[in-house]
């Protein structure tokens, strides 16, 4: 790392001289080691994906659950920090419940994507603060259809058809790119986001992992909702099933 | 006579209380205390519920029953039984009972200029063993007696109980004294009266009848309590003092 | 107790009331004591209301009815309101009283339960969580003297159990098997405690919609702030239904003959 010793990486305050600023760089870094996410905005719905890493036996199954809600229709999947998750997951939460009562609807996923973006973005301005270290995938199913957008360490913010963040990245684009998502079904894309993390997740260099799948669709009444115990289990066993198969 | 045009224009102003009628009772024996209370619940001619609980055992050594103003009722046991929950919490035993009294009056006091609406009665049994009753008034005000009734039969009640528990307006037979305490089948049995009676003349009184009775540790009293047909045990602890609820039809015209 | 016998027998309810329908006799000091309270709004009397809820107890669940008018004052300004608001999936809540007021608890009801969906911790608000937390918001407001003006009742159906509570403006609560707010509570609860006490665990859907019914007639033929149109709501074991708005058919024929209603000559 060429930024190293030069002092322009100890604040994310001050640009390096080509104009970088290194602490969100630094933040990048953190999201890129973390396991992977995933989002795929299929034909009448969304689906989330995690692998979230398991780092001791002691834990708990089923806990601190990197998939979250923000409101009825809008899910959220982060990578990176757990708990900066936690946090950028409050923030939506608030910010969804103050445009629901401002327009008396429910709110748009670019709306939520905007002030989150906007969020994420002032903790880059300052010395005092460290930006977060997550990158922010968001599904929902609002009155435009369904949506997934990706809120980066930097604030920035895209639309995407589907998206892939952590560790695994490289490969899950990949594999997100042949299929044609437009026409899937959500229970279909289901099966898809199982097989990619399945597929992404290392085996010789990570320990055990938890699957965590949510969706969003026709199905859940446009709600956003775990994945059911009996649709999961099938997912996840033809996901398995597909890694002895492929390649 | 001011004509209607000079008057100010007419604000109506917003009466946070109302009362929800009923009536309560506590009379305490030597080792036992009842604490009674009917369970209608009225605004003005409205029957609002044939069952709406206006006697709390608190702990196993004392029962509270509270009367006037439901919301404030509710609202007040609800913040005793908390606060005697967090007594709990600090000293690993039940508060004793007149401790509970001076905290009912601080906390009524508390609310001097907003008063709760509330008359409260509380009995049960004094850490010497003893059957024991507290009457407050709504702002704190409070004493140790033998008896009690408040509420909307108040003043057909408590004369009959001075009477019958007090002896008042008697004179004992030449040679004998009027006992110092009552058993508690005697007690039990002026506690019904006391309710059909305020049943039969007062319309805020009715529907069913709740009798707390609370036994102090081995108390002679328990053998006429077993042979009550209906009697309910709730103790919680095994402190020795015992706590039993008697539930009886009242005429509901 | 009363000890004057002039007043016995006489209405006493004049202190509170709930609808502004009763003259209160202008006191020097009505107000309370606060130098500030020029410069404070508060609900101190209702504008735009709604009438009587009422609710049962049958085999399956509860069933609750209201009309779909607001009222402006005495006139019938709002026909389409509905006053039976789902909250969650076991519950409802039925309004009278201020219909802003039941806007604004319609709203922090639903950021509640949004709120609990997000926390997707395992629990869900039942009827009896929503009928507590809006007591104490009721008594809470009461107690700031600035109250929500309504009466609720809240019906709901969880864990196989039946629950029916009322709520209103004072914080007072009480439940039974079959509640009525407003006029319901003097023209409707008589005809619904003697249909259902004692049969809550056998009247069907089918007869306790007929005594509601019967119930609602009443209230229009008497209640001058009603109106023949009015919901349904349900809450059993399979959910929460609230029907479409449907009509009562009445008979005005006998009106003919009454002075001062149909065409005298004299």
């Amino acid at each position: 790392m060429t930024s190293i010793g030069t002092g322009y990486d100890l604040s994310a305050s001050t640009y390096s001289p080509d104009g970088r600023i290194f602490q969100v760089e630094y933040a990048g870094k953190a999201v890129e080691n973390s396991g992977t996410a995933i989002g795929l905005k299929v034909k009448d719905g969304v689906v989330l994906a995690v692998e979230k890493l398991v780092h001791s036996k002691l834990l708990v199954p089923n806990v601190n659950r990197r998939i979250q809600t923000v409101d009825r229709h809008i899910g959220l999947a982060t990578s990176g920090l757990l708990a900066d998750g936690r946090s950028i997951a409050n923030r939506a939460r608030e910010e969804a419940s103050s445009l629901r009562s401002w327009h008396d609807a429910p709110p748009t996923l670019k709306d939520i994507a905007e002030r989150i973006g906007m969020f994420v973005q002032a903790y880059t301005l300052y010395s005092s603060v460290r930006p977060f270290g997550i990158s922010t995938l968001l599904g929902a199913v609002d009155k435009n259809g369904p949506a997934l957008f990706v809120v980066e360490p930097s604030g920035v913010f895209y639309g995407y058809h589907g998206a892939a963040v952590g560790k695994g990245r490289q490969l899950a684009k990949t594999e997100l790119e042949k299929l044609k998502l437009s026409e899937l079904t959500t229970r279909e894309a289901v099966y898809e986001a199982a097989r990619i993390i399945h597929l992404v997740h290392d085996d010789a260099k990570e320990k055990d992992f938890e699957l965590e799948l949510s969706w969003i669709g026709a199905e859940t009444n446009n709600l956003h909702v775990p994945v059911p115990e009996d649709l999961f289990k099938d997912a996840d066993a033809k996901a398995r099933a597909a890694l002895e198969t492929f390649e | 006579m001011v004509s209607l045009a000079q008057q100010q224009p007419i604000q109506q102003s917003f009466n946070p209380y109302t009362e929800n009628g009923g009536t309560i009772l506590a009379v305490s024996g030597a080792d036992f205390s009842v604490i009674a209370g009917d369970t209608r619940q009225s605004e003005g001619y409205n029957i609002q519920t044939r069952y709406a609980p206006k006697v709390f055992k608190l702990t196993d050594k004392a029962v509270l029953a509270v009367n006037g103003f439901a919301a404030d009722g509710n609202m007040f046991v609800k913040k005793v039984k908390q606060r005697l929950e967090w007594y709990r919490h600090a000293h690993a035993k039940d508060m004793p009972i007149r401790s509970i009294a001076r905290l009912i009056q601080t906390m009524l006091y508390a609310r001097r200029f907003f008063p709760y609406y509330v008359y409260n009665i509380l009995g049960g049994i004094e850490e010497d063993g003893t059957g024991a009753v507290y009457s407050f008034d709504p702002v704190g005000s409070y004493e140790r007696e033998a008896c009690r009734a408040a509420g909307a039969a108040q003043s057909l009640v408590q004369p009959f109980l001075d009477n019958q528990i007090y002896f008042k307006n008697q004179t004992p037979a030449p040679g004998t004294s009027f006992p110092q305490h009552l058993p508690l089948q005697t007690v039990l049995a002026l506690v019904i009266d006391s309710f059909t009676g305020a049943t039969e003349r007062h319309i805020e009184v009715g529907d069913g009848l709740e009798m707390y009775v609370v036994l102090s540790r081995g108390s002679t009293a328990l053998q006429s309590l077993q042979s009550i047909r209906g009697v309910q045990e709730i103790t919680a602890t095994n402190d020795g003092e015992r706590v039993f609820v008697i539930r009886k039809e009242l005429k509901k015209d | 107790m009363d000890h004057f016998p002039t007043n016995w027998g006489r209405p006493r309810n004049d202190a509170h009331d709930a609808y502004g329908t009763f003259p209160i006799p202008q006191r020097p000091q009505n107000r309370v004591n606060d130098s500030f309270s020029d410069a404070v709004q508060r609900t101190q009397q209702p504008i735009v209301t709604g009438t009587s809820v009422l609710a049962l107890k049958y085999k399956d669940g509860i069933l609750m009815a209201a009309d779909n008018l607001a009222s402006y004052g005495s006139l019938a300004r709002f026909k389409d309101v509905q006053r039976l608001q789902a909250v969650g999936s076991t519950t409802v809540v039925g309004a009278g009283g201020d219909m802003s007021d039941f806007q604004y608890i319609q709203k922090f009801l639903d950021e509640l339960v949004i709120d609990e969906f997000s926390a997707h911790d395992g629990h869900d608000l039942g009827p009896a969580e929503i009928h507590e937390y809006l007591s104490q918001v009721m008594y809470a407001r009461r107690s700031k003297m600035n109250p929500l003006w309504n009466s609720l009742l809240v019906g709901g159906f969880k864990d196989g159990k039946r629950f029916l509570s009322y709520v209103d403006l004072l914080g007072t609560t009480y439940s039974a098997s079959t509640l009525a707010t407003g006029y319901g509570a003097y023209l409707a609860q008589p005809i619904l405690r003697k249909e259902v006490e004692g049969r809550e665990d056998t009247l069907t859907e089918e007869e306790a919609k007929k005594i509601m019914e019967t119930c609602m007639k009443v209230l229009f033929y008497r209640d001058a702030r009603s109106l023949d149109k009015y919901q349904f709501a349900t809450i059993t074991a399979q959910g929460v239904t609230i029907s479409e708005s449907q009509f009562l058919t009445t008979s005005w024929s006998f009106a003919e003959g009454i002075r001062g209603y149909g065409a005298q000559t004299q």
